[in-house]
């Protein structure tokens, strides 16, 4: 039973995770390498609001999703705007300058010491069955679905939501219908480093976190997209369950191959999905509804 | 107006064929050739006559210049040449580099460090890293050479990362990875200095026979359309795994100098994304796909950033902030890809080139006319990227 919850709820988390670079991915094309870092900022966002002004981390969550919008708007109007049109190859080295550029900036600022958001309700948990629930994890799971949730709604019900997609499916059809795409590109940036400050502020409190972590989810975020496919918010959910489903039982499967080898297994199944089904489990050929 | 109107409306004849990547190189092909060749022999044959100065400092600066030459030269078979993205090509050098290493500690008999054996036992170590390597490309190449574009650069990245993870868990070469064997004193430093100079006169040679061969041809022609190529009746698959394995083995030898140059190294130093992305920003700073490119841009990063010590590791303060070396990485990136993505050889051809006649840029053939032409060719190359 217990290995059931954390699975559900490690699923959970990874779709905010990579519900952010799905999105710049889909509509964009373009392979934020930053998005890794973009988490762990918000994760330091929330760290230190909830240390300073004493708020629930869940409040803080806010904080690093507005700060990390504006930087995220800032970033794509700024640079990755001017390049769009270049070769894959140099958006791929740009967003990597700039993960190199911000974990930089956060080992300045905070050193490269493991930090840990401390909640309120640390330890509150709910007992079911044979089953632990603690209701830090259990409260992030329910945020990452209604975060999944709102991206589904914003895109397919809102006008905006709709330029957006129609940039993504044609961009120079959606100028001749007058859409401002720098803006939407700035926009749809934006929202993706919310997102992933979210992701962050969730992060620190279930985890020690420091500036170098975001590599990781990076990884982690591109073997889920790519396990659930390009296709809407949902098939994040889904590569992110299917993401952990792998990570929690495979230890169990194979022992060995457990702590130490995060990356080699996110690359793995990464490689292999790839080569069985190049559009992912759940994929289709554009960002859509 | 959007600015792709006016970019296909340039008076090249072959401006229709997509982005203006390779056709400067291939329509100028004459001697073109040559003169990169030539250019290339001076720059390393200034190189080394460096050690002959007699400074030290200079001459360990551009021991780990040369090195990074080496690595963008290697790097530009798979990436100039044809065009796929490989984001993880210090694999190989962190394999040359673990193989020299495992292959000096795999001979305990031998403990005298001045033992005649010693030697011997580093050019096995070359070649194991060589023949490793080179395996490892193809078969990791087999399949992700299938993949285009984003899952390519991703696949290649993750397995610098996975080779990293693994090396560490399994404790190659000594706890964690921590490899420090016992590698003799040699009595001539020089020794390093002149196997990478002889290692990029190699990768020289090497790439102006690319420039000029059907191999060459075939790779430039999956970089420009890879559907195209396959019809042409080019066997893509082994052109292309042909190409990484190509770029691997000058990348494991490097890897392997480097072992016993540094004397001590652990996986997060021979492994790390850095030395990856600096072999792809120094290629496109220099013009990927071109003959000069990488040694040029390789010189020139390097050289800024001992300039402003970062390649030691040392970290620069200004205003209280610490620069260390992936900031400074990080801002050369940003400002590359934005204002040279096409690269200084590049820029220089399309400054120079002549308009085409009876063109719509064959205004006048003054000097200063000549040159504002250029001035405006160059600058709607920079701006042809951007939205």
């Amino acid at each position: 039973m217990q290995p059931i919850v954390d699975w559900l709820l490690l699923g959970s988390f990874y779709a905010a995770v990579a519900l952010g670079f799905s999105l710049v991915w889909g509509i964009m094309n373009i392979i934020n390498l930053a998005h890794g870092v973009f988490i762990i900022t918000g994760a330091y966002i929330a760290y230190q609001v909830a240390t300073n002004l004493h708020l629930s981390p869940f409040l803080a969550l806010f904080f690093s999703m507005g700060m990390l919008f504006a930087l995220g708007w800032i970033i794509q109007y700024g640079i990755i705007n001017r390049v769009i049109r270049g070769p894959l190859l140099v958006t791929f080295l740009l967003t990597f300058g700039l993960e190199l550029l911000l974990t930089d900036t956060l080992q300045n600022l905070f050193t490269s010491d493991n930090r840990f958001i401390n909640s309120t309700i640390e330890g509150a948990g709910i007992n079911l069955g044979s089953a632990h629930i603690s209701l830090v994890r259990f409260i992030s799971a329910a945020i990452a679905i209604v975060l999944t949730a709102a991206l589904a709604a914003f895109l397919s019900r809102t006008r905006l939501g709709n330029a957006i997609l129609a940039t993504g499916m044609d961009r120079d059809a959606a100028r001749l219908m007058g859409i401002d795409i720098r803006q939407i590109y700035a926009l749809t940036f934006a929202i993706s480093a919310a997102l992933a400050g979210a992701a962050g502020a969730l992060l620190g409190q279930m985890q020690a976190f420091y500036p170098t972590r975001g590599e990781l989810f990076t990884l982690r975020s591109f073997a889920i997209v790519v396990l659930g496919g390009l296709g809407t918010p949902w098939a994040v959910v889904a590569g992110g369950m299917v993401f952990a489903f792998i990570e929690t039982f495979l230890p169990v499967v194979l022992p060995r191959v457990g702590v130490g080898y995060e990356n080699a297994v996110a690359f793995a199944v990464f490689v292999i999905v790839l080569l069985v089904r190049p559009t992912g489990l759940f994929g289709k050929a554009f960002y859509s509804q | 107006m959007p600015r792709e109107t006016s970019s296909t409306a340039s008076n090249s004849p072959v401006a229709g064929s997509g982005p203006a990547s390779g056709d400067a190189t291939t329509t100028r092909a004459g001697r073109g050739w040559l003169w990169s060749l030539l250019g290339g022999l001076v720059i390393l044959g200034g190189i080394a006559a460096i050690p002959t100065l007699g400074s030290d400092t200079l001459t360990s600066n551009w021991t780990i210049i040369t090195m990074y030459i080496v690595l963008a030269q290697s790097w530009n078979f798979i990436g100039g040449f044809t065009g796929y993205s490989a984001f993880g090509n210090v694999t190989f050098f962190g394999i040359g580099a673990y193989a020299v290493a495992v292959s000096f500690l795999s001979n305990p008999k031998v403990i005298s460090p001045y033992d005649p054996q010693r030697p011997q036992q580093f050019f096995i170590g070359l070649l194991a890293g060589v023949v490793i390597s080179a395996i490892f490309a193809f078969l990791i190449g087999l399949p992700t050479l299938r993949l285009k574009g984003h899952y390519f650069a991703i696949a290649t990245l993750g397995t610098s990362v996975a080779v990293e993870e693994i090396v560490t868990q399994r404790d190659v070469a000594g706890s964690g990875g921590l490899a420090s064997p016992p590698f003799p004193p040699l009595s001539l430093h020089i020794a390093f200095y002149y196997g990478f100079v002889a290692l990029a006169l190699v990768c020289l040679l090497l790439t102006t026979w690319l420039a000029r061969s059907k191999f060459g041809y075939a790779l430039v022609a999956i970089r420009e359309n890879e559907q195209a190529a396959q019809t042409l009746g080019i066997a893509t698959t082994w052109y292309k795994v042909g190409a990484y394995v190509l770029s691997a083995i000058p990348t494991a030898i490097a890897g392997g100098i480097y072992a016993y140059y540094s004397s001590g190294f652990e996986p997060a130093t021979v492994f790390t994304s850095s030395i990856s992305v600096t072999m792809v920003l120094v290629t496109f700073l220099g013009g990927s796909g071109t003959v000069l490119g990488p040694i040029i841009g390789a010189i020139i990063f390097e050289y800024a950033s001992q300039q402003f010590a970062l390649s030691s590791g040392q970290a620069t303060s200004v205003f209280g902030y610490h620069f260390g070396s992936d900031t400074l990485l990080g801002v050369a990136i940003i400002i590359v890809a934005i204002a040279l993505p096409q690269g200084l050889v590049r820029v220089v051809q399309e400054f120079t080139r002549r308009p085409v006649a009876g063109g719509a840029g064959a205004s006048g053939n003054s000097r200063a006319n000549q040159f504002v032409e250029g001035v405006r060719r160059v600058r709607k190359f920079i701006a042809a990227n951007g939205i």
